[in-house]
C-alpha cells in the first residue's frame, strides 16, 4: 500500500513539474486504427486480439461509447499522459458531439499504462476509478508478465464502469452547427462554381456573356420572387448582378491564356488556394472512430 | 475613338475590381481574426475550468493531510493565500501568477505527504491523489491546447500582408503561458 501511494505521489510530482513543458516534448503517431483494438507491440494473440475486438464493437452498437485499446512498443522520449492525449486527439476517439471516448495505452518497454477518458464520461469514469482498475485490476496481471489477462481485466473494468452511462450523440445547440455546415457547403459550392465559370469564360470568346448572365440570374430572381425581393430591388439587383457579371467575364477573357494554362496544368490549383479542407483520412478497411475529444482525464500507472 | 472609349472603359474595371477584391479580403481576414480571437477565449474558459476543478480539490486534500500532522505547516497558510490571490485577480497575468503560486504550493504539500506513513494506508487519501494527478494533468492539457490557439493566433496576425489589418482594427498580439521561476526544480519543504 506504502509503495503504491509513493508510486502516485511520484507521478502527480512528475505532472506538476513537467507540466509546463508537456507539449514541447515530441510526439510520433502510431499510424492510423485498424479497429477497437491495435496492437501495435504485438503482445496479444490473434484469438483474444479477435474475441475483445467484437466485445468492444458490440459495446459500442450498445451504447455508442468507444474504448480503444492501443499497445505501443515504446514511447519514444514522449511520456505517456502527453502521448494518451495526442493520440485521443489525432484519432479522434468517441462520438463527436458526445466525446464517449476511452484510451487503454500500454507501452510495452516504458512499463507504463494509461486509460484517457474522453470529456463526456470523466463522469462515468472518476480518475479515482480509473486508478483503481489500473492498480487492482490491470498492473498484477502485467507484474505477473501476464499481458493479455491484464488487457482483458482493464477492459472489463471499463466496460463496467461505464456501460450504465446514457450519452446524447446529438449536439446540444443542433442548429448552430447545421448553420456551420451549410456555410461550409455555399463556400464551397461557390469556389467550386467560380471555378468553373472562369473555365467557361476564360474559354469563350466573348467579354459580355458574363453580364448577360449575371442580369439574366438577376432578372429570375425578380420574376419568381425568389427570396422575397420586391420588383424594385429586383431590378437593382439585375444590375448589380450584370455588372459583376461584366466584370468577371471581362478580367477572366482578357487573361484567358494564362487562366486556361494553368487549369490545364492541374485542377484546382494557384488561383483558388487556401480552401483546403480535407476529412480525416482512415485507413485499413476500418471507418475510423467518431471524433470525439479528450481533456488529459483518467489515470497512469507502470509496473 | 473607339480605342480611347475602351481605355476609359477598362480604367473602371480595374478600379472597381481592385475595390471590390481589397474589400472582400479585409473582410475575409477581419472575420478570420474574430474567429480565431474566440477561439482562444474559449480555450482560456477551459484552463480557468480546471484551475476551477484544482481549487474545488485540493481543500479536501489539505484537510486529510491536517488531520494527520495536527500541527499548522506553513505550506496550508500558502496554499490559502496563493488561492485568495487567484479569486481577487483581475488580469489574465495576474491570475496565472497567482494559479502558478498554487501550484507550487502544492508540489510542497506533495512532498509532505511523503512523510507521513499513516496517511498511505488511507483508501481516501489514494483516491484523492489519483484526482489530484487527473486534475494536474488536465491543467497541463487546456493549458498546452491554450498555447496552441494562441500561437496560431499570433502567427496569423503577425502574418504580412495580415499584419496590416489585425494592427488597423487592435488585434494584438497575445501572452503564452509560460513556466514560472523554479519550475524546473523539485520544490522543497521546510519543517519546523
Amino acid at each position: 500500500m506504502t509503495k503504491r501511494l509513493a508510486r502516485i505521489a511520484s507521478v502527480t510530482l512528475t505532472l506538476i513539474g513537467a507540466g509546463f513543458f508537456a507539449f514541447a516534448v515530441a510526439y510520433t503517431s502510431p499510424g492510423s486504427p485498424t479497429g477497437f483494438v491495435n496492437d501495435f507491440a504485438n503482445i496479444l494473440d490473434s484469438e483474444t486480439k479477435a474475441n475483445l475486438e467484437t466485445k468492444l464493437s458490440a459495446f459500442e452498437q450498445k451504447t455508442t461509447h468507444e474504448i480503444v485499446v492501443v499497445t505501443i512498443p515504446t514511447l519514444g522520449d514522449d511520456y505517456i499522459e502527453n502521448y494518451a492525449v495526442k493520440l485521443f486527439e489525432e484519432w479522434g476517439i468517441g462520438k463527436k458531439d458526445a466525446d464517449n471516448g476511452i484510451l487503454f495505452l500500454v507501452a510495452l518497454n516504458d512499463r507504463k499504462v494509461r486509460i484517457e477518458v474522453g470529456y463526456g464520461l470523466e463522469g462515468a469514469l472518476v480518475d479515482s476509478e480509473a486508478n483503481t482498475i489500473i492498480q487492482d485490476y490491470v498492473l498484477p496481471e502485467f507484474k505477473a508478465g501476464d499481458y493479455v489477462k491484464g488487457i482483458e481485466a482493464g477492459v472489463g473494468g471499463i466496460i463496467a464502469a461505464t456501460e450504465g452511462e446514457v450519452v446524447s450523440t446529438q449536439g446540444t445547440s443542433s442548429s448552430s452547427t447545421d448553420w456551420g455546415e451549410i456555410g461550409f457547403f455555399i463556400i464551397f459550392a461557390l469556389f467550386w462554381g467560380v471555378n468553373i465559370l472562369i473555365q467557361i469564360f476564360a474559354s469563350s470568346k466573348s467579354w459580355w456573356l458574363g453580364g448577360v448572365l449575371g442580369g439574366g440570374a438577376g432578372a429570375l430572381i425578380t420574376i419568381f420572387g425568389l427570396f422575397g425581393v420586391t420588383l424594385t430591388l429586383g431590378i437593382i439587383i439585375s444590375a448589380i448582378f450584370a455588372i459583376v457579371g461584366l466584370l468577371f467575364d471581362y478580367v477572366v477573357s482578357k487573361n484567358s491564356d494564362s487562366i486556361l494554362k494553368k487549369f490545364r496544368k492541374g485542377g484546382d490549383g494557384g488561383m483558388w488556394t487556401g480552401g483546403g479542407f480535407g476529412g480525416k483520412s482512415s485507413g485499413g478497411g476500418f471507418g475510423g472512430f467518431g471524433g470525439g475529444s479528450s481533456g488529459g482525464g483518467g489515470s497512469s500507472g507502470s509496473w | 475613338m473607339e480605342i480611347r472609349k475602351n481605355a476609359g472603359f477598362v480604367k473602371w474595371v480595374v478600379v472597381i475590381a481592385v475595390i471590390l477584391v481589397v474589400v472582400t479580403w479585409t473582410t475575409g481576414k477581419y472575420n478570420s481574426f474574430v474567429a480565431l480571437n474566440q477561439k482562444v477565449d474559449t480555450q482560456w474558459a477551459q484552463v480557468e475550468n480546471q484551475f476551477q476543478r484544482r481549487f474545488d480539490l485540493v481543500p479536501n486534500l489539505v484537510n486529510t493531510v491536517k488531520g494527520i500532522t495536527k500541527q499548522e505547516l506553513e505550506v496550508f497558510t500558502a496554499i490559502a493565500e496563493a488561492r485568495t490571490r487567484y479569486s481577487g485577480a483581475q488580469t489574465t497575468d495576474a491570475k496565472v501568477t497567482a494559479a502558478n503560486e498554487y501550484q507550487s504550493a502544492l508540489g510542497r504539500l506533495l512532498v509532505v505527504v511523503e512523510n507521513y506513513p499513516q496517511l498511505k494506508s488511507s483508501d481516501s487519501f489514494n483516491a484523492l491523489m489519483a484526482e489530484l494527478a487527473g486534475t494536474e494533468n488536465r491543467v497541463a492539457v487546456e493549458r498546452g491546447r491554450f498555447n496552441e490557439v494562441v500561437g496560431e493566433y499570433n502567427v496569423a496576425t503577425k502574418r504580412v500582408p495580415g499584419s496590416l489589418i489585425a494592427m488597423l482594427f487592435g488585434f494584438d498580439k497575445k501572452e503564452l503561458f509560460k513556466a514560472q521561476d523554479g519550475a524546473q526544480t523539485t520544490p522543497v519543504v521546510d519543517f519546523q
